[in-house]
């Protein structure tokens, strides 16, 4: 028998990454199975890769005619075009045939090619759960579903009566309950780590390009693209931003890389706050009516 | 009107350390943990079997991968269903999970029972990983240390896909 206070862990394969659940009290395990079975439903709707999921039958849905789809899928597609909106569309999830072009994703079957010039503007959410797309797009949520998923999870905790647990989808995670310390590796050196403090109830997401697979010329590219210069990122920076959900989390980690300037703006308007580290040192968001008095 | 900024310091300013452990991991389940998350209340016997050289060979042309190991861990279900334990390595990791086939061969879980990580010269030596061989979470290891809290961690699932294909293939050709 465990004791109360002794947490059930464990871990699955998923999103492309290993996602860990831990959670305390009684119903520790019921909670773990139901939010392992969330973040398959996400797994299952948003994957690129997979040919049934719903990303990719949009994918290859004809223009012009609305595709009802999962809630699910519409709130991510919601909160993403909100992000694009107002990042300007650095934050971009029609980013896609880009990510095929470095080689980061598979070519789609079944589906055209892309159109040079489309981007988030092309994608139209209308009432009743329906998207329509106005010029060939390739989607990928591959920047904000696992933010997504680990909300899904936390909330199917939650719910089974958890009160205490973490989430962790290969370092986009959530705290629920009791605080606890929370690390970021250095993003040149992994076995570094970076406190970041000890945090309750929050969302942790980081983005860095330094153990991505591809390289170019010997310096890491990570699937990040910048759609202003039209390729993809090679960098040597942390990204960390810690909100009050995985989703704002994970999205707004590659606003801040892309756009650092309106970042700041962004990231005030979603209470988050952002860390970023370099070889140099560590750069902090600084939203001056936190402090105020 | 609120104002963001961002601050910068060296790391020299940086008030909070940096330290460096050699290697983290977590143990999840036991063989036998595993048995039950995958097929609850099912009794399962062993029956761990070796493949032959050209098992190993069409195994591998199918599946893309290296079999590293002939001997198969493997106990069946009374219903049919497959229980596999296997590992793979990676540049810095050295996972064992469960798979858990169903009777027609198609998947029907997968856990992880160890993750260990290391960026030191160890993952690929034998006596290192000989020692996580037979632990459970009732002996705790002297290098445990989560996983959990970490962020930016990226932990690739690509050598666990790999694995499965190569445990898909060995179904098809010494199993089914």
């Amino acid at each position: 028998m465990k004791s109360p206070s002794s947490e059930l862990r464990r871990a699955r394969p998923l999103l492309g990454t290993i996602v860990e659940i831990g959670a305390r009290g009684p119903h520790a395990s019921t909670g773990i199975e139901a939010a392992f079975r969330e973040i398959e439903i996400v797994h299952r709707l948003m994957s690129f890769h997979e040919i049934d999921s719903e990303v990719s039958r949009l994918n290859r849905s004809p223009l012009f005619t609305p595709v009802a789809v999962d809630r699910r899928t519409y709130e991510v597609l919601s909160w993403a075009q909100r992000i694009s909106a107002l990042s300007d569309g650095a934050f971009d999830v029609t980013v896609g045939a880009k990510l095929v072009a470095a080689g980061f994703l598979p070519v789609p079957s079944n589906s055209e090619w892309p159109c040079e010039k489309a981007n988030f503007r092309d994608l139209n959410l209308l009432p009743g759960k329906r998207v329509l797309l106005k010029r060939r797009t390739w989607i990928d949520l591959g920047g904000i579903a696992k933010g997504y998923a680990v909300d899904r999870a936390v909330e199917a905790l939650r719910q089974n009566g958890v009160g205490s647990g973490m989430v962790n989808a290969g370092g986009d995670l959530y705290v629920l309950g009791a605080s606890r310390p929370i690390h970021v590796r250095h993003p040149e050196d992994a076995s570094r780590l970076f406190s970041l403090g000890t945090f309750a109830d929050a969302a942790v997401a980081s983005s860095s390009g330094c153990f991505t697979e591809c390289r170019r010329n010997g310096a890491a590219t990570d699937p990040l693209i910048d759609l202003r210069r039209n390729s993809a990122l090679r960098w040597k920076q942390g990204v960390t931003v810690l909100a009050s959900r995985c989703l704002i989390a994970d999205a707004l980690t590659k606003v801040v890389r892309l756009a650092p300037r309106r970042a700041l703006k962004i990231l005030a308007q979603f209470g988050a706050r952002a860390v970023v580290i370099d070889r140099r040192g560590v750069r902090y968001s600084v939203h001056e009516t936190e402090t105020r008095h | 009107m609120q104002k963001s900024r961002w601050i910068w310091l060296p790391f020299a300013q940086v008030p909070i350390a940096l330290f460096a452990p050699a290697s983290y991991g977590a143990t999840y389940l036991t063989v036998e943990q595993a048995q039950q998350a995958i097929f609850p209340g099912e009794k399962l016997s062993q029956s761990f079997i070796s493949l032959t050289n050209q098992q190993v060979q069409e195994i591998e042309r199918r599946s893309d991968t290296n079999v590293r190991r002939k001997q198969v861990q493997l106990w069946k279900s009374a219903n049919g269903g497959f229980f596999i334990v296997d590992e793979v390595v990676g540049k810095h990791e050295y996972i064992t999970y469960a798979a858990g086939l169903n009777p027609d061969g198609t998947v029907k879980q997968i856990e992880i029972m160890t993750y260990r990580e290391s960026y030191g010269y160890e993952i690929r030596n034998a006596d290192w990983r000989a020692q996580f061989v037979g632990k459970n979470s009732s002996a705790p290891l002297k290098l445990d240390k989560d996983i959990k809290n970490i962020s930016g961690a990226t932990l690739s699932c690509r050598h666990i896909t790999d694995g499965v294909k190569r445990i898909l293939a060995t179904y098809e050709v010494a199993l089914k």
